[in-house]
């Protein structure tokens, strides 16, 4: 394969996966946050397929839409980042599935509403100590202290 | 069908599989999160040695150990269960990607990723999560949106992406003819290169140059922007309490 060719084929490789792997934590996960920095990596794929093509054609275009590609991502950050910060003050909660009601109150749901599985607190891993030794003799009246 | 569609097809079925089992059984530990990794490893060495090896052997050396580098801190980022570690994950993909750029010969372009995204954008994120995050673990980081159907869409889009472009490339290297030697991977370090910045900032102030007005007016747009939206939610949060109180 052509040199150019194939350095061109590696990178729109690489571009396409990133973009995937973006596309994998945009739809699965539940924290704006999270969604957000896949967005970005989206835009991280796109930029360097853009590059690969850049050098290939021996053309400027493609970095210079790479830096428009940049300014859109701190724009997007901008409003985005207030946005998610309003809608974590209004439910106190960076949880995605908390808005996939949209619809007026009447209406019923399309969809059952995710985020009532999962109200249970959650279980916390606390470290196990093992036992070991004797048990200490407690006179009987201190099993009970109302006070120390 | 041919043997590069078939191992691109069980790359993507690794892949696929791999971040499922990732995104799917956070609670199962650590043999189902092993298992995961390496379905994983096994589908991205399938599909880089899908691509052998470029013609400068250091070239692709570091061309591998980069995209090696950028794909799997892209894997961490969205399986990471703390949006922390997942924000710095994704610092190490963009350190990936301006090792990419820079291997294009972009230099300006791998300083201003690092130096925008991995200075300023990742930054504020990091805020915005120091800001908003409430207690230890939620639980909406411990469980997924449908993991596996969205780990078969973004296998389906890597393989339709791959081979669609791939198609494409390959016509264009059977238009180009006898193999020129035209822009080769030492672009490292070519002569020609010293003044890439000035001749990127001369393309970008005279062919360009509505296009530099046209960010510029976009940025202070989202500026204004961001500053009325927390502004108007701070307003309505108050009035908020207000009422209640």
């Amino acid at each position: 394969m052509n040199p150019s060719v194939e350095l061109l084929f590696h990178y729109q490789l690489v571009g396409a996966l990133l973009f995937g792997i973006g596309v994998v934590g945009f739809l699965s996960r539940r924290n704006q946050i999270v969604l957000f920095l896949s967005v970005e990596m989206m835009l991280q794929g796109a930029a360097v397929s853009l590059v690969g093509w850049g050098r290939y054609h021996q053309d400027w275009g493609g970095q210079v839409l790479i830096l428009v590609s940049i300014t859109i991502a701190a724009c997007e950050a901008a409003v985005g980042l207030a946005l998610i910060l309003m809608l974590e003050h209004r439910r106190g909660s960076l949880d995605l599935a908390l808005w996939c009601r949209l619809h007026e109150d009447d209406l019923p749901d399309a969809a059952p509403d995710p985020s009532e599985e999962d109200l249970a607190p959650p279980e916390i891993d606390w470290p196990r100590l093992p036992t070991a030794g004797l048990l200490p003799e407690t006179p009987p009246e201190d099993e009970y202290r109302d006070h120390v | 069908m041919s043997a590069a569609t078939i191992l691109l097809w069980v790359s993507a079925v690794l892949g696929a599989a791999s971040l499922a089992l990732l995104l799917a059984f956070w609670k199962r530990g650590a043999t189902v999160r092993a298992g995961g990794i390496v379905l994983g490893a096994v589908g991205l060495g399938l599909f880089l040695g899908r691509l052998g090896g470029l013609h400068d052997v250091m070239g692709a050396f570091w061309f591998y150990a980069l995209a090696v580098v950028t794909v799997v801190s892209a894997v961490a980022t969205i399986t990471m269960r703390k949006p922390v570690y997942s924000a710095i994950w994704f610092g190490m993909t963009l350190l990936g990607v301006a090792g990419l750029l820079l291997f294009q010969g972009a230099q300006f372009l791998a300083v201003a990723t690092i130096v925008v995204y991995a200075g300023a954008i990742l930054v504020t994120f990091l805020f915005v999560l120091i800001l908003a995050q409430p207690e230890g673990r939620a639980a909406y980081d411990r469980k997924c949106n449908q993991p596996f159907l969205s780990a078969v869409v973004g296998a389906a889009l890597v393989v339709m992406l791959s081979t669609g472009i791939g198609g494409m490339i390959l016509d264009l290297d059977l238009d180009s003819g006898e193999p020129e030697t035209g822009p080769s991977v030492e672009c490292l370090c070519a002569g020609e290169e010293t003044a890439h910045v000035a001749r990127l900032g001369t393309e970008l102030f005279t062919r360009h140059l509505v296009t530099v007005e046209v960010a510029g007016v976009m940025l202070f747009i989202a500026m204004v922007g961001a500053t009325a939206i927390s502004e108007s939610g701070k307003k309505r949060v108050k009035i908020k309490r207000e009422t209640k109180s």
